[in-house]
């Protein structure tokens, strides 16, 4: 579920009962995802702008094809793709269009955070239990040694040693699936020691 | 144009627009459409002859029933394409169940000892079963272009293509009342050409008339 979904789809109901004020507040609003949307994926800011503006009109002018039991972000978002499909053909310059969801319409430029995010979360759950919650806090939380260890009962060596060992378990388990030169080294190095 | 003023352009005095103004459009359209078709139907073809009698034979009801369930399944998948964000996904996978059905009863009479296999797919009107079918689609395809050039879909060869089904199964109904076929091996192979005829000049139509 998109987090402006509920707030968006309230002003679409009041906007479709012919409450001007509102309706200003979600045209204003949704300006802001589409211009990033497609700037994004037009080359030039003039040509963005021109598909903004066409999308506008299309929200107004088929604002009574929102139906309130379906999500509001997803009726918005299929409008804003057709529109860009209409200016790929029309300046053809690509055949196919890359496919994007709603979310890609209301998340402005996080995609890229959200993938490593996805990506973190997914090596962190290689970890036993206790040392993924040491090192969820002193790495991401960024909570001190001090606390942490006064939090777990433990010393504040212990906690850094322990972290120490999860971060260096999960480098292997990185380089295991991808090996390149330095890492190589690396693993070299510790063979010495 | 700044996009500010465009904003309190389309935001100033804006009025209402209720979904339930285009469902009532849609009723008024596809019975303006049903009916036109009708009447070209019993105007140009005529009811069949032996109608009275017709009516109870399980031949026609089998007409009936199919294109009735393909016509009921378009017109579900029609609202969904004219909306944006909707999803046709489920009611076209639906058609699958009137046309096996067909096609098991299909089996079961050409599978029946003494049955003239050939009979019972060509009958005897199977060179025009499929143009008639055509023709008296064409009103209603006329009216489902208009009811979704009112409404905003987004893939417009998918929205013809189910403006032509809901037109082909509405016309192969009405053709129905015509034909004096009754077999389901005719029914299965004509009437679902006719239809599919139908559907394949909306997805060509498509493209160009149902732009916004």
């Amino acid at each position: 579920m998109i987090a402006q979904e509920a707030q968006y789809r309230e002003w679409m109901l009041a906007a479709q009962a012919g409450d001007a004020g509102k309706y200003r507040m979600l045209l204003t609003a949704l300006t802001g995802h589409l211009r990033s949307y497609f700037r994004r994926r037009l080359s030039d800011h003039g040509a963005a702008e021109d598909a903004v503006q066409e999308t506008l009109i299309a929200i107004h002018t088929h604002r009574a094809t929102y139906d309130p039991g379906l999500p509001f972000t997803a009726w918005v978002h299929g409008i804003a793709r057709y529109k860009l499909i209409d200016e790929y053909r029309r300046v053809k310059r690509r055949a196919t269009v890359p496919l994007d969801e709603a979310s890609d319409l209301f998340s402005r430029d996080e995609t890229e955070a959200a993938a490593a995010r996805r990506d973190v979360s997914k090596l962190l759950a290689r970890l036993p239990k206790p040392k993924r919650r040491l090192v969820e806090q002193i790495k991401l939380d960024g909570s001190s040694v001090a606390e942490v260890a006064a939090e777990h009962g433990m010393s504040e060596s212990a906690v850094k040693v322990n972290v120490h060992r999860a971060i260096r378990s999960l480098n292997r388990s990185v380089e295991s699936q991808s090996i390149r030169p330095d890492s190589l080294s690396e693993r070299n190095g510790d063979a010495d020691g | 144009m700044r996009t500010d003023d465009l904003i309190t352009a389309l935001s100033e005095g804006v009025e209402q627009a209720r979904p339930g103004a285009l469902h009532r459009q849609a009723v008024l359209g596809v019975t303006a459409g049903v009916m036109l078709s009708a009447i070209l139907m019993l105007a140009w073809l005529g009811l069949r002859h032996d109608f009275d009698s017709a009516i109870a034979s399980f031949g026609m009801w089998t007409k009936l029933a199919y294109t009735f369930g393909l016509a009921a399944l378009a017109l579900w998948a029609m609202e969904r394409v004219g909306r944006p964000g909707s999803d046709a996904r489920l009611p076209l996978s639906l058609l699958a169940l009137p046309v096996l059905a067909l096609a098991i009863l299909s089996a079961g009479q050409m599978a029946a000892p003494n049955a003239d296999r050939a009979a019972l797919v060509m009958g005897h009107s199977s060179d025009v079963c499929a143009v008639y079918i055509v023709a008296c689609s064409l009103p209603v395809l006329a009216v489902a272009f208009w009811i979704l050039r009112r409404r905003a879909p987004v893939s417009l060869t998918l929205a013809g293509a189910v403006a032509g089904l809901f037109a082909g199964a509405t016309g192969a109904f009405i053709y129905s009342f015509h034909c004096t076929e009754g077999s389901a091996p005719f029914i299965l192979v004509w009437y679902t050409l006719g239809t599919a005829l139908s559907a394949t000049l909306g997805a060509c139509l498509g493209r160009r008339l149902l732009r916004w």
